[in-house]
């Protein structure tokens, strides 16, 4: 009975730092119940989704084949293939709202009986049952091209078949679900259409001969026969015993598409854990600083209860029960608001990932993470709470709690000039074990921030970063021309804009190595790759690999690989390591003359990229020349469709992460200087007996929480300029990207400190309002 | 004729509990004056100083120092006032914990700007050599004994050449030993023409005034004139005050 009188008083007594607790533990378990149901439903869903889709093990896009079907019976003859499934589709460029798309589309024959796919309701706000057919006419898209083109039912988008306008226009129906081609990452995009819409493009694809603009061609799900078998060794046995390689745009596993679409998402995420592990780690410290504070203002109440027979352990049992319930309620309630939460990130994501993310409460794993959390929770308590053995009836008598444990000579002096700045840092260094958990916080929350904006900095405004680690080599603009329109031509319009201070051409055409598909980069300009270690391809023989496929082959500089492609096969030494995170990192580059000794050569494989005097001009270039060649000429900036999807996600990171920093410091600050109004109220008496206004008195107060901020952001600055690059790093290469270097500029090292601290001295600020409530009668004595 | 430097008019100070403690005071503090005010335990004697001191809101009346109202001044004003004119000796010590006695002392100048930061520390010094705490000046106020700790905080109050010294019963901490020697200090300046309104319940305190105040349930009952303060006469001003004193039935 005792004991829940007690808790009851102890609840009452503290109940304005357990509410910080509570709110503290609130926000760490809403962040990480969201992150996780995000990161466990969308781990799951793709890959099943997928399955729903029809990937095979491997799926090959193919092209210029007279009869899938005929190729899809001789891969199935084989016997490590246990059959393949085929969908027609049509490549083609298209535009919507006047936009030009960046690859090409594939209108995929839609076929209900198959029930691959998931249809949106008009709104997006759930599922909607398939349509039994799509109307001649409409075609159904991915969410995602919400995002990128700002694309509403009832658009029409336009298919460029064939040249002199020989157009399908096409009026969207509605959206469906794709886990591959709907998200924004990826720049080819599914269009499901009719069987009539279908057959018309067929036929103007038949009649245009060389006019033709779009390709037929189909996607082949091969699945194999043992599924646990190498993908790289059952593609190469698919293109060593079939005619495969000669039709196929290229080749993706299952896993390798999964990977590739969780890679974002899981980077993203384990950002997020980090964070929500930050929270923890800044919760923690100011539990601690809690514990310690309630240990010294109840130091009395201890000694008395020791004398009426209360042991240490007992007390501590209070005091832990204590904890553990603000802890568990804001655990609970945090829990509760993910579900909201997920709920509304699901929906967000939808327009970027073109996936409808289930927001089901992942409950076995949370109940791990909050056992976990709790565990370690009550270890450090208890841990806390060992002072309360030193708690003696005689010691609380005699206020051993309130010793002075600092000597002045060492303090810095007190100065007429920077007099509230000087009486700010004696308060700081006098009773510093009250702000240690504040400057935890701070040095926490600036690593974290600095960290997000370096990365930040690094992806750019305009993505050029991320840009830079997917493409192999740098330019402005690229144009590659698809019919009769010379070189020439286009860089009159471009000069007319802009000079044009350097040139070069690059291919990307599917090669095997070693039996294996790949994408070579194939380059005129060899040194103008990426490159890591090493040398450029500069020989007909020599070739560059990145880091991923040197892992896949366990190869190295010096080595050799053998590369395909229609012409033959030869051996190339590996002159060298370049970056290039396309088809996350599965690429090699090679010279043009190295290249020709393999492949054929015909005038619209390359594209030209040019380096532009102002490169400010590059829309205006680009909408001219559309509206000169049309379809003739596809026209490509240094960015991708994906690329905006990233940069936002990063940006919302970003502000999820402040405002979680701001609610955190505001807390903090809260807890903090609660505890020290009441600990200095005779103190803030006195200064005011003496002629101190309580504006100058909430600065002094103020500029303490700033100095601790100062001290943390400089520490927390210090170890993110350590610690980013070979951290991030390690995440960017699930992510295929090898050369991530964060290089910022002065200010963004500087803000995350900067706003830290400023949010810490307004909190301070506001946290001393009520040291204008303190009245000079404290100082009669009673 | 005595100069009133503070006056009071019809103060009132009731709490929220409706317990009356100061019931229409009408009271005047002259220059260069020792008052004291005096009362039993619960009279409102304490609460009249801070009344008159501005450091509590009175809720009827109004308070003039040096003819100006102060009881409408905003909150920046009266803390200039603080800093500038008067001085304040409380019964605890209520020194800053984390400032040395000479820090204690300096800030409060500082803060009222009575010189250049030279000049202030030269005269914390000096004030602290005046009240005999200069060898504990770089000590923390948990270090000296309560009555250096005193004497520092007479010195504080002082720092700002103050128009009025208010002490509320600045020896109830003290030792006898201690508590002679504050009187003494507070004699002295009083001597050097320094304006005092202090609180006692203390004889011995009550003999250094000049003007004595007695209150009873919130009101002033009367007062009594004596000499200005000479040891030789203490016997004398003792039976004074005692004969005054039983005479309001103390």
């Amino acid at each position: 009975m005792e004991f829940i009188t007690l808790l009851k008083a102890n609840l009452k007594r503290h109940k304005g730092g357990l509410a910080g607790i509570f709110i503290l533990l609130f926000l760490v378990s809403l962040s990480l119940v969201t992150v996780l149901t995000i990161w466990e439903n969308s781990n799951s869903y793709i890959p099943a989704e997928m399955r729903r889709a029809g990937f095979g093990d491997l799926t090959v896009w193919v092209s210029g084949i007279p009869n899938p079907d005929l190729l899809s019976n001789e891969i199935s003859a084989l016997d490590t293939v246990e059959r393949t499934e085929s969908q027609k589709i049509i490549y083609s460029n298209y535009v919507l709202r006047e936009q030009e798309s960046d690859s090409e589309g594939q209108l995929i024959l839609y076929n209900p009986k198959e029930n691959r796919y998931r249809f949106f309701t008009d709104s997006l706000s759930g599922y909607q049952p398939q349509p039994e057919k799509i109307q001649p006419g409409e075609v159904y898209v991915s969410p995602s091209m919400i995002s990128i083109f700002g694309a509403e039912i009832g658009d029409e988008i336009t298919f460029p078949i064939a040249r002199a306008g020989k157009n399908l226009i096409l009026k969207i129906a509605g959206w469906y679900e794709d886990p591959f081609m709907g998200s924004s990452m990826i720049g080819m995009k599914g269009f499901l259409i009719d069987g009539s819409s279908y057959d018309a493009a067929l036929a103007i694809l038949q009649n245009a001969g060389i006019d033709a603009l779009a390709r037929n061609g189909a996607m082949i799900h091969i699945f194999a026969a043992d599924p646990e078998e190498n993908r790289s060794l059952f593609s190469a046995e698919i293109n060593e015993k079939t005619s495969l390689s000669s039709y196929a745009e290229f080749v993706h596993s299952k896993t390798a598409i999964s990977g590739f679409m969780l890679v974002l998402q899981n980077a993203f995420s384990g950002f997020l854990f980090a964070f929500a592990a930050v929270l923890l780690l800044a919760a923690m410290a100011m539990l601690g600083y809690q514990i310690q504070s309630a240990i010294q203002q109840d130091f009395v109440n201890m000694g008395i209860l020791k004398t009426v027979g209360f042991t240490s352990k007992r007390l501590c049992m209070i005091q832990l029960l204590q904890y553990l319930i603000a802890i568990i309620c804001g655990m609970l309630l945090g829990l509760a608001a993910a579900v909201p939460m997920s709920q509304n990130v699901r929906f967000a994501t939808l327009t970027t990932t073109g996936i409808l993310i289930p927001a089901k409460l992942p409950f076995s794993l949370c109940l791990l993470s909050f056992g976990s959390i709790l565990s370690v929770l009550i270890g450090f308590i208890l841990w806390k709470l060992r002072n309360v053995r030193h708690v003696t009836p005689m010691g609380a008598i005699r206020g051993e709690t309130e010793k002075q444990l600092f000597s002045v000579k060492r303090l810095p002096a007190i100065r007429a000039k920077g007099l509230y700045a000087s009486l700010a840092l004696r308060q700081l260094f006098t009773s510093k074990r009250r702000y240690i958990g504040a400057c935890l916080v701070a040095i926490l929350l600036v690593f974290f921030a600095s960290l997000a904006g370096r990365m930040d900095a690094w992806l750019g405004t305009d993505g050029k970063g991320m840009m830079d680690a997917f493409n192999p080599a740098d330019h402005d603009l690229g144009i590659q021309s698809f019919g009769e329109l010379t070189q020439e031509t286009f860089e009159k319009t471009i000069r007319s804009y802009s000079e044009i201070i350097d040139v070069y051409v690059l291919a990307m055409p599917n090669v095997t190595v070693n039996g294996v598909d790949f994408t070579a980069n194939v380059i005129d300009q060899p040194e103008r790759f990426h490159l890591i270690e090493g040398l450029p391809a500069m020989a007909d023989n020599e070739i560059v690999i990145t880091e991923f496929v040197a892992a896949d082959f366990g190869v190295g500089i010096g080595d050799s690989l053998t590369i395909g492609a229609d012409l033959g096969n030869h051996a190339y030494r590996i002159s060298g390591i370049y970056s290039c995170a396309n088809d996350m990192g599965q690429n090699i580059g090679i010279s043009r003359e190295g290249y020709l000794k393999i492949g054929s050569d015909f005038p619209n494989l390359w594209c030209w990229h040019y380096f532009l005097a102002d490169p400010s001009q590059k829309a205006a270039i680009t909408a001219e020349l559309e509206n000169a060649y049309g379809g003739d000429i596809h026209i490509h900036e240094n960015t991708w469709p994906g690329l905006y999807g990233i940069i936002s996600a990063m940006q919302a990171l970003i502000l999820v992460l402040y405002s979680m920093s701001v609610l955190f410091i505001l807390i903090v600050t809260i807890m903090t200087g609660g505890r020290i109004l009441t600990a200095e109220q005779k103190d803030f008496g006195i200064y005011k007996a003496i002629g101190f206004s309580s504006a100058s008195l909430r600065m002094t107060f103020a500029f303490r929480f700033g100095i601790m901020a100062v001290t943390g952001s400089v520490l927390g600055t210090v170890l993110a300029a350590v610690f980013t690059d070979p951290l991030v790093s390690f995440f960017m290469k699930l992510a295929g990207i090898s050369n991530f270097a964060s290089a910022p500029d002065l200010g963004t090292v500087l803000f995350p400190g900067a706003i830290i601290t400023l949010l810490f001295l307004c909190f301070g600020w506001l946290a001393a309002r009520k040291i204008e409530k303190i009245d000079l009668t404290i100082l009669v004595a009673e | 004729m005595k100069q009133a430097i503070l006056k009071g008019q019809q103060l009132c100070k009731t709490f929220p509990d409706g317990n009356e403690i100061l019931q229409s005071v009408d009271v005047e503090i002259y220059n260069r004056d020792f008052t004291i005010i005096m009362g039993a335990s619960g009279a409102g004697k304490s609460t009249l100083l801070y009344a008159l001191s501005g450091m509590d809101k009175v809720t009827g009346g109004k308070v003039f120092y040096r003819e100006k109202e102060i009881t409408c001044l905003s909150e920046n004003q009266m803390a200039s006032l603080r800093a500038k004119e008067f001085g304040f000796v409380f019964q605890q010590t209520h020194l800053v914990s984390n400032l040395t006695l000479f820090e204690n002392v300096a800030v409060a100048g500082y803060i009222g700007k009575t010189g250049t930061p030279k000049e202030i520390q030269e005269k914390a010094r000096q004030l602290l050599r005046q009240m005999k705490v200069e060898n504990a000046k770089d000590r923390l106020p948990a270090n000296v004994s309560g009555g250096e700790a005193q004497r520092a905080a007479i010195a504080r109050a002082m720092i700002g050449s103050p128009g009025l010294l208010f002490a509320d019963e600045p020896t109830g901490a003290l030792n006898r030993s201690n508590t002679e020697e504050v009187l003494d200090l507070l004699t002295a300046l009083n001597r050097n023409g320094q304006s005092i309104l202090m609180v006692t319940h203390d004889m011995r305190a009550a003999v250094r005034g000049n003007r004595l105040l007695y209150l009873e349930d919130g009101k002033l009952l009367d007062q009594l004139s004596l000499p200005p303060y000479e040891e030789a006469e203490i016997k004398q001003r003792e039976a004074m005050v005692s004969q005054w004193l039983s005479n309001l039935q103390w």
